[in-house]
């Protein structure tokens, strides 16, 4: 067995899971991931989609052409890879959509983000696939702030506080990005071998829980929005994390509706909630950094230049 | 149980003005072309097709991405949770041509996934100079994206576009697919149409949905997205659709024939030997022989 550490829980797992922070295997784990024969359908599902149906505390899950899953009270994610497929091509859909259900399972609070470590805390990036979350926080790696999370980030609330869970996964970026980027010298393997897709190891990588202290919500300037960093209203904020949950359906469908709100609460209160606009741009790059710097500066996140 | 309609078209045929005139329904000042919701319902759109599998589309390839669609169609159209635009009616614009997944299936889920069809068509010699604006190419190279049955938005592999990759194969081809599929009712509605008289072709369009509007509701429409306002608009706040890369207007000239001073005979023999046979159906004759005729 593979051991492996995700948002803070000890994973077992019978495949290599690529982009994971790996532990020594234990002999108890929160999550134990294995090889298993798995049903066509559950009885009695009570919500399904296109690919996926939920029964109480089981979740099973098709990508269809490369590995079904099923996920029990979040503790067990078993799989069977579909005839035919690359077992190299599974692990990324484990350790990604996988994980993101069994962490609501586990009633846990899950955003759409990549973040990184600002000073003594944690900066997230949230937006839904293709914003520019990872892209954004592998520029500011390259700048020197650790990488915390990559594409998903747990959320816990202590003493009503919100803490980031690390990740300390690598980088995973399209080919585009990493040339824009230049950071072709530490591409690693492609995510799936049909993709031009890669992990790319991180500069520094935070590894312990750190305070949650600021959100930027990733938008692109096009009209009418005009490039920059803007802070809306606090009804306006709480919507906004609600709406970067991982899976909003997941949200609905598991009941966690309070859940979420209550978060969403804790992070306005006790962290700042932003939006950012920018240009969909490489070039635009170090000047969003930047803006981000004098930012961090200004809400006390970074000491000020001398 | 909300209906959904496609509203599919070639780019730049008029599908965004289409759904302008759509968004002016029922009111009394123009619509902000900034605030109404043009991409929620794009078939193409990454986002809702993620919302419904629960993984990322940007984990699958191109082809594995279009195995699926036909089934998240059908569970979209399913879906309670998306407010419906109009009369029970829920609009979603397409450019993916008519096709079939490699096991048979209707890309856009067929039946299941949709109703019925407005397709909206236009002079391929007018789209090609409001094509070549938009993307900032030459019109020769626009005419070989008409004339190329491989052609795709977001075909891209090194990165990942905020739309699925469309299949729009030729100018020819799309409507040649759309007009010969035999699963939904389509209604017609000429670019030219809409610009002559947009409030009855709009009624129309409305009436083979079985949508009954007040027709002056339909002018007032009109009048809030014809293009000189569209154009004010435009100039005064920015169109989020307009190109992202070079600066030029989205709502530019709007005219039906501003083709005959943009192309020269070589080109618009072209377009008129490329697509011969659709133009005739479409009733948009020749007009390169008669320039030449006119010119010697």
């Amino acid at each position: 067995m593979y051991g492996y550490c995700v948002s803070g829980l000890s994973v077992a797992s019978d495949l290599p899971l690529a982009g994971l922070i790996a532990t020594a295997a234990r002999r108890t784990s929160d999550i134990v991931i294995a090889a298993a024969a798995l049903p066509d359908a559950l009885d009695a599902p009570e919500a399904t989609g296109p690919t996926w149906q939920l029964a109480g505390d089981r979740f099973l899950i098709e990508v269809p052409g490369v590995v079904r899953m099923l996920l029990t009270g979040g503790r067990r994610l078993d799989y069977s890879i579909a005839p035919g497929a690359n077992a190299e091509d599974v692990a990324i859909f484990l350790s990604g959509t996988g994980f993101g259900i069994l962490l609501h399972q586990r009633q846990r609070v899950v955003l759409h983000a990549s973040a990184v470590r600002v000073g003594t805390g944690a900066v997230l990036f949230c937006g839904p696939s293709g914003a520019g979350k990872s892209t954004l926080a592998a520029a500011l790696g390259d700048a020197g702030y650790p990488l915390v999370t990559d594409d998903f980030c747990g959320i816990t609330l202590r003493d009503e506080r919100p803490w980031v869970e690390p990740d300390a996964r690598q980088h995973k970026l399209w080919r585009n990005a990493i040339e824009g980027l230049s950071l072709g010298e530490r591409r690693d393997a492609a995510v799936r071998s049909s993709l031009e897709k890669y992990y790319v190891e991180p500069r520094a990588a935070s590894l312990v829980p750190l305070p949650l202290t600021a959100v930027y919500v990733l938008r692109e300037a096009r009209p009418p929005l005009t490039p920059g960093i803007d802070r809306p209203n606090i009804a306006d904020a709480a919507l906004l994390v609600r709406q970067n949950a991982y899976r909003p359906a997941l949200v609905v469908r598991m009941r966690q509706r309070q859940l979420y709100f209550e978060a969403a609460a804790s992070i306005v209160r006790s962290s700042g909630v932003f939006t950012l606009a920018r240009r969909l741009d490489f070039a635009a790059m170090d000047e969003v950094i930047g803006w981000l710097e004098a930012h961090w500066a200004g809400i006390g996140l970074l000491e000020r230049a001398a | 149980m909300t209906r959904t309609v496609w509203l599919a078209s070639y780019p730049k045929s008029g599908n965004t003005w289409f759904r302008l005139l759509l968004a002016n329904l029922g009111r009394d000042t123009p619509a902000d072309i900034n605030a109404i919701p043009l991409h929620a319902t794009m078939a193409s759109g990454r986002h809702r097709f993620d919302a419904a599998t629960l993984f990322p589309s940007g984990l699958l390839t191109h082809e594995e991405c279009a195995r699926l669609r036909p089934r998240v169609h059908a569970a979209l159209a399913e879906a309670d949770d998306e407010p419906a635009d109009l009369a029970g009616i829920r609009f979603a614009k397409t450019h993916d041509a008519w096709t079939y997944t490699p096991g048979g299936a209707p890309l856009l889920g067929g039946r299941a996934g949709a109703d019925a069809a407005i397709l909206i068509v236009r002079d391929p010699r007018a789209v090609v100079p409001s094509l070549a604006s938009h993307f900032g190419i030459t019109s020769d190279v626009a005419i070989d994206f008409l004339g190329n049955p491989q052609a795709y938005f977001c075909g891209e592999r090194d990165r990942q576009q905020p739309q699925l990759r469309q299949w729009l194969r030729g100018w020819s081809e799309f409507h040649r697919g759309w007009l010969g599929q035999r699963e939904l009712p389509v209604h017609l509605v000429r670019y030219e149409a809409l610009a002559a008289d947009a409030a009855t072709t709009l009624a129309e369009a409305l009436a083979f949905l079985g949508v009954a509007v007040d027709p002056a509701d339909c002018a007032r429409a009109a009048r809030f997205a014809d293009f000189g306002e569209l154009r004010r608009q435009e100039r005064k706040g920015g169109f989020r659709e307009a190109p992202r890369r070079h600066a030029v207007a989205f709502f530019r000239d709007g005219t039906p024939d501003g083709w005959r001073t943009v192309l020269d005979t070589v080109q618009l023999r072209r377009i008129e030997t490329d697509h011969a046979a659709m133009m005739e159906r479409l009733g948009y004759p020749p007009a390169a022989l008669e320039r030449k005729r006119l010119a010697g």
